[in-house]
């Protein structure tokens, strides 16, 4: 925190030096390319961090500028028309991007569709800008309204503070605990939704925010050029925006700020002597550094001196949280009423109803196809089901989605280890603990406090002692137990677990297995479990229930499903029986 | 009423044209060729180079197919393969691309906008209405492009194997199929279909370095609305191209302009399979 302060005083010590030493024409062209870097800063925030690909930021840009312009060619430049048109800018760019984020995130949306609504949001302003008349100017744009009387190197040094200050929250953010969500949210967004995060909430707030920032620095470009045009907010300034992250080094920060300070200078420089020669080298480069070097040009050329990567923070000391009493054995956990789940006229699940309390460990068994997973997913997201109802603690789930289902007390483990990939092992269960205390935006933990359970699988499979690793480094079976950590970190009171020990060794699932008894026994958790290994759904479960071509066929204790006659023939074939 | 049905039709068309190559290498290779725009303004100056040359306005069709394809095949050998397995990137690279062709023109042709006889010039009587020949044309144009696929795709050996690809790609790869061979053959053919729209929509406009760019976006959205289907595609041409048509009449042309991508991302977000079935 403190070298961030002190690189951010120095920077801004610079900026102020550099506006008495350079030449005027420089000094314009640093402003113009200070702003840029501030909206390239944001473009890698989204991209880079959270891997929404946006086109679209110079929207918010155009629409900051003309908010400052058209104020002051409406009203003038005086001190309450100045806040006002700040206001006014910053207010109009985040409802814009409020409205462009309520239209690309949802439970279900894509990549591409985020990335495809980005393009239309500036060619629809640009294509209203054009369409003003004489009110915004149309396609020449406006020019010749009042400003703020600064002096050129006065709006210099408020452009270059402007950026350093965006800078350093920026590097706040991504090194703070909420920084590794939204980190998070780029690697595995269906994990996050079922830990309960509001992904599509997180990502409207986050484009919210970045379109402020880009708000303002469009407004402090109108006020210091005095020249606003519909170019401004189009589409083919975001898309040059996304080639200078590129080029300076998407995830970097540090990366995309240089880069677009260098490139935009350059321009200026050359596009007089050279103009298309210039934008064709600047083509090639960007796709050389797309297929060859994808971490950017400035991080390839810094690798060995691992300046400008954002360190990693130091791992936390693990902590137990207080206790809970365990949830009473009275109410009903789960219930299942007439559950189908059908793809057309392919009916994979009918009919299911079933239920259980806290404290049951209930074993879901059943020949491959017999509509295990379908049904996990019916209990975990509403818009799963074809029909019939599921009520989990007593809250019907209804259509809601996934993070609204956690929400009501249920845990998922799904059947392939499903992790943060670049996070380390900390990382994720601090992404997991988010829901119970979102993470602070300033600064990152120095201990996790995790419920027993959690703890418990952590000591069983000595991921405790790999706090720090990253998470694509474990073992398939380390994948397994820390996902299972993570999900046991939520304190669920209803815990669905698909093949929770597959690819782990016997002793450890004999560990796993211990403690899933003691989750259902001492602390009062609801498990359902889905499981092949038939001998380890004996020695745990409390109660069985049999599947078999989407049907329930059997729910029974472990003798009874074990004596079975019908349990032996769906296994063996009927030719056996 | 008449004048209008006709504007929509032929609308239609050339939105079709324009869009299936893009559509063909979407459904294929699963990346948006962002180069698209950039081949299309490729075949518009190949049509202007055998006007200048003193050609039949016709021979500038092929010899646009043949500039689009040849600057595909090369385009999909050296940037478009390291990327597979990376679209977001593919779609920067590819965008990359656009500016680089765009740059070559401008250094080539200069910046300057110019114009391309109609190989087929005057009016029709239909229905009592004179219609520009050339738009009729058009439909036609669209017709050859949309059977001639439908023939290459449901008729032929390589249509077989570009179908398996398209349905699933390491299964098709497992039975022997050569998908490199398919991805290749399917990234030259759309980027020629583009240079042969962009001959075919210039007697209709004008030529310069950046015309490419609204029609890539109005193709983006057409292809995403289509998923994979040449029906599909035709039915989105028809209605918002047939939207464009009645706005720009009824309202203005720039509102008209931005008919199709609002509709378009509006759709997705309400049914995210479009006009797929």
């Amino acid at each position: 925190m403190t070298r961030i302060a002190l690189a951010a005083v120095l920077c801004v010590a610079a900026i102020i030096a550099s506006a008495f030493l350079f030449d005027t024409y420089t000094v314009n062209i640093l402003t113009r390319s200070f702003l840029f870097a501030a909206v390239a800063l944001t473009v890698d925030l989204l991209w880079g961090y959270t891997g929404f690909l946006t086109f679209g930021q110079s929207a918010f840009f155009g629409v900051g500028a003309y908010a400052a312009a058209l104020c002051f060619n409406e009203f003038g430049a005086s001190p309450e028309i100045v806040a006002l048109s700040l206001a006014c800018a910053i207010g109009a760019a985040g409802l814009l991007a409020a409205v462009q984020g309520w239209l690309s995130f949802y439970h279900g949306s894509t990549p591409l569709y985020a990335s495809v609504v980005s393009l239309v949001v500036p060619v629809v302003v640009t294509q209203l800008l054009f369409s003003g008349g004489t009110f915004t100017g149309s396609s020449s744009g406006l020019t010749g309204y009042d400003v703020p009387d600064l002096a050129i190197e006065s709006w210099f040094m408020l452009a270059g503070m402007f950026l350093v200050a965006v800078t350093t929250a920026g590097f706040i953010f991504v090194r703070s605990d909420a920084g590794r969500v939204l980190v998070a949210l780029r690697d595995n967004e269906a994990r996050c939704a079922y830990l309960g995060l509001r992904t599509a909430g997180l990502r409207i707030v986050l484009l919210v925010v970045t379109a402020g920032v880009a708000a303002v620095a469009g407004w402090i470009y109108a006020g210091s050029s005095g020249v606003v045009a519909p170019e401004l907010a189009g589409f083919v300034f975001g898309t040059e925006l996304v080639i200078w992250v590129a080029l300076g080094g998407r995830g970097t920060l540090l990366g995309p700020v240089f880069g677009t300070l260098l490139i935009d200078l350059t321009s200026s420089y050359l596009s007089g002597s050279l103009p298309f020669l210039w934008k064709l080298l600047l083509g090639v480069a960007f796709i050389v550094v797309i297929v060859a070097l994808p971490q950017g040009l400035i991080p390839a050329m810094t690798a060995r001196l691992r300046l400008l990567r954002p360190r990693r923070a130091t791992i936390p000391v693990l902590a137990a949280t207080p206790a809970r009493t365990a949830p009473s054995a009275d109410h009903v956990a789960i219930a299942l009423q007439d559950v189908a789940r059908s793809f057309g006229t392919l009916s994979v699940l009918q009919g299911i109803t079933f239920s259980a309390r806290p404290g049951e460990l209930v074993s879901l068994v059943g020949p491959n196809g017999a509509g295990k997973t379908t049904l996990m997913r019916c209990l975990s997201d509403g818009s799963e089901r074809s029909a019939g109802t599921v009520a989990i603690n007593g809250h019907d789930i209804a259509k809601l989605p996934p993070h609204r289902c956690v929400g009501f007390g249920l845990g998922r483990k799904f059947q392939t280890a499903n992790v943060f990939d670049t996070l380390s092992v900390a990382e994720c269960l601090a992404v997991a603990r988010a829901r119970r205390s979102f993470p602070s935006p300033l600064r990152s933990a120095g201990s996790l406090a995790l419920p027993d359970a959690a703890l418990a699988i952590l000591r069983a499979t000595g991921l405790d002692r790999a706090l720090g690793t990253q998470a694509s480094l474990l073992s398939h079976g380390q994948k397994q137990a820390l996902e299972l950590a993570m999900v046991l970190a939520l304190e669920p009171s209803v815990v669905l677990l698909d093949e929770p020990t597959a690819g782990l060794t016997l002793q450890e699932r004999r560990h796993i297995g211990g403690v899933l008894t003691e989750l259902a026994t001492t602390h009062g958790l609801c498990l359902l479990l889905v499981e092949h290994d038939l001998d380890f759904v004996r020695e745990i479960s409390s109660r069985v229930v049999v599947l078999h071509q989407g049907r329930l066929v059997l729910d029974g204790t472990v003798a009874e499903v074990v004596s079975s006659e019908l349990v032996r023939t769906i296994y063996a074939g009927a030719s056996h029986a | 009423m008449l004048s209008l049905s006709l504007d929509i039709l032929t609308t239609a068309a050339i939105l079709f044209t324009v869009a299936t190559g893009l559509l063909i290498v979407f459904g294929v290779m699963k990346i948006v060729n962002f180069a698209h725009g950039a081949f299309i303004t490729l075949g518009a100056y190949a049509g202007l180079v055998a006007s200048q040359l003193g050609l039949s306005p016709w021979f500038g069709l092929p010899l646009a197919f043949i500039a689009g394809a040849a600057c595909g095949a090369l385009v999909e050998r050296f940037v478009v393969r390291p990327l597979y397995g990376r679209p977001l990137d593919a779609i920067l690279a590819t965008w990359g691309l656009g500016i680089i062709i765009g740059e070559l023109l401008t250094l080539g042709f200069g910046r300057e906008v110019q114009f391309v006889g109609s190989p087929l010039s005057g009016t029709i009587d239909v229905l009592g209405e004179a219609y520009s020949v050339y738009r009729l044309f058009l439909v036609l144009a669209a017709l050859i492009v949309g059977g001639g696929f439908a023939w290459l795709l449901g008729a032929t050996r390589l249509g077989l194997a570009t179908r398996a690809v398209i349905m699933n790609e390491d299964l098709a790869r497992g039975l022997g199929i050569n998908a490199g061979w398919v991805r290749f053959i399917t990234f030259s053919l759309g980027s020629g279909l583009a240079g042969l729209a962009g001959a075919l929509i210039t007697p209709l406009s004008s030529v310069d370095p950046n015309m490419g760019v609204p029609w890539l976006l109005n193709a983006f959205m057409l292809v995403m609305v289509s998923g994979a289907s040449l029906g599909a595609l035709l039915a989105a041409s028809l209605v918002l191209g047939g939207a464009q048509v009645i706005i720009s009449s009824m309202f203005s042309p720039i509102l008209g302009g931005l008919t199709i991508v609002v509709l378009a991302a509006l759709l997705l977000r309400i049914r995210p399979k479009g006009f797929a079935r």
